[in-house]
């Protein structure tokens, strides 16, 4: 989706629909997202046939509903794709569960995934990043968005235990979850792409497993741990494995990618910023964060109110469907002034929400934010300049804000 | 892909009848009650779509795994959410059993 927002105009929120796959491709979801901010910071859609939900937009109130499970359930489903249809994984998928199960696993599968445990990664990092960068060098159009897709395959593949010939069929059945509808990803019907999609990344995780069990070896990986993982007193269920294992490749793959391209696209719009950074490098973690603010890849996470509960100025009725739009809580002038401007020593950026909050603040987030720093280290110090080579092309899809394509040429330093 | 559902072949001579002769109809009837089995017993018609009757992939994998022991053929994972109703599901069954 845009990320620098058109001006302000005047949007009827009564009708405004906030599910139109239009208003992310061609559209421009910061400006109503300012006027819900602004003007119905409780927000309530009812959908063609029926289905309705409440949406929360201003910085706070999402961090409420994300961060307290007792008000805010999980356990009905929290990808506002399936609102109305309640997860039939819950309770076993690690997202889709409440606290004090959640906490037993989140901790167990975690411990593999700290800051101090993901950094004695760094080197093979370096090197799967600095490997993606070389075909920019040459001078000719990259396509950033395209190919980014496949990074977090080449920076993860090998410590999630993901062997490299599966890494492009993975990467595309977990775009087709995130955009079942895009030109790029659809299979027949959405529906259908989203169960295809699902199903074989199930058996893949399944099959994975059998045969590691089978073969009896181990490889330190992070589907390994999530096989050996015990939460409470007893090991994961293979039910629980296939699920998390699908949830851990989801995680991984279609979210960086958008991170990268948005924050790149932004240091090309303002060139400033890029010779910033370039000067000192001190400045890239917090260009990292920016970045995060900036792109915030994970559109939105939903979740079911357990009673009737007073948000935003009104009332979500017990049961009703609520959706925190993390997009939206980035941009909160009252947390992040100007908050429609780019820059990367911007202070507080680090109070970005891009990885959520509260107990489902994503796992992968210490090794998303080395791989970003590292990749921005490594962009920085071999190009020069970039320039855009083309229009780029927005990601279908609610959830994930992203792009398919940003052609662009980068000269080297 | 064939679009008509077929009559498989009657055994009219003295050969051993491995099972009952089929029709595609109670082929589509078989497989219908399947998908019930395997969607908490909700009620399913031979030609309901499979995500309108609360299909998912979870139910899916079941599905394919249930056929595959009944009829021994394994469905491929698009081709199953891509036929989306029992009779389409049994077409392709049998077009396995054709193959096989």
């Amino acid at each position: 989706m845009r990320l620098t927002p058109g001006p302000d105009r005047d949007i009827d929120l009564d009708t405004v629909n906030l599910f139109d796959l239009d208003l992310y491709t061609a559209g421009d979801p910061h400006t109503v997202w300012n006027a819900m901010r602004a003007k119905a910071p409780l927000h309530h859609q009812v959908l063609p046939g029926g289905r309705e939900f409440w949406s929360v937009t201003r910085y706070e109130d999402v961090c409420r509903v994300l961060g307290d499970h007792r008000e805010f359930t999980s356990e009905r489903g929290t990808v506002p794709t399936h609102l109305g249809t309640d997860d039939v994984a819950a309770g076993k998928l690690l997202t889709s569960t409440d606290p004090p199960r959640h906490t037993q696993v989140r901790r167990a599968i975690g411990a593999k995934l700290t800051a101090r445990a993901v950094a004695t990664w760094q080197d093979r990092i370096r090197q799967a990043i600095v490997g993606f960068l070389e075909p920019a060098l040459d001078g000719e159009v990259f396509d950033l968005a395209e190919r980014a897709l496949l990074l977090p395959a080449m920076i993860t593949g090998p410590l999630l235990g993901i062997p490299e010939k599966d890494w492009a069929e993975l990467v595309q059945l977990t775009a087709m979850v995130t955009a079942p509808s895009d030109r790029h990803f659809c299979h027949g019907s959405e529906d259908a792409t989203l169960a295809i999609a699902h199903h074989e990344l199930l058996s893949y995780v399944t099959e994975w497993v059998k045969q590691r069990r089978a073969s009896g070896e181990a490889d330190g990986s992070v589907l390994d741990h999530l096989v050996n993982a015990t939460a409470g007193d007893a090991p994961l269920t293979d039910e629980e494995i296939a699920l998390d294992g699908y949830s851990i490749l989801l995680g991984a793959n279609v979210t960086t990618p958008h991170t990268v391209s948005g924050t790149v696209q932004a240091l090309i719009e303002h060139p400033e910023q890029f010779a910033r950074a370039q000067a000192d490098e001190s400045l890239i973690p917090n260009l990292v964060e920016e970045g995060l603010r900036w792109t915030s890849a994970a559109t939105n996470f939903m979740r079911y109110a357990v009673d009737d509960i007073e948000i935003g100025g009104g009332t979500i009725p017990a049961r009703g469907a609520v959706v925190a739009w993390i997009g939206s809580a980035n941009r909160d002038e009252l947390q992040f002034p100007d908050p429609h401007v780019f820059d990367i020593a911007r202070n507080g950026a680090k109070r970005q929400v891009a990885f959520g909050f509260g107990p489902h603040f994503c796992i992968g987030a210490p090794l998303a934010r080395m791989s970003l720093r590292i990749y921005f280290e490594e962009l920085l110090r071999r190009f020069s300049s970039l320039e855009f080579a083309g229009e780029p092309e927005h990601l279908r899809s609610f959830f994930i804000a992203g792009m398919t394509h940003l052609p662009i040429v980068a000269r080297k330093r | 892909m064939e679009s008509t559902p077929r009559v498989s072949h009657q055994n009219g001579g003295g050969g051993t009848i491995a099972e009952p002769p089929v029709t595609a109809d109670s082929l589509a009837r078989a497989v219908a009650d399947v998908w019930s089995e395997c969607l908490g017993g909700r009620e399913v018609a031979p030609e309901d779509d499979f995500f309108a009757v609360g299909g998912s992939s979870l139910s899916g994998i079941k599905i394919i795994d249930r056929l595959a022991e009944d009829y021994g053929v394994r469905l491929s994972v698009r081709a199953f959410y891509l036929a989306q109703t029992p009779t389409r599901v049994a077409e392709l069954i049998e077009q396995g059993r054709a193959a096989a």
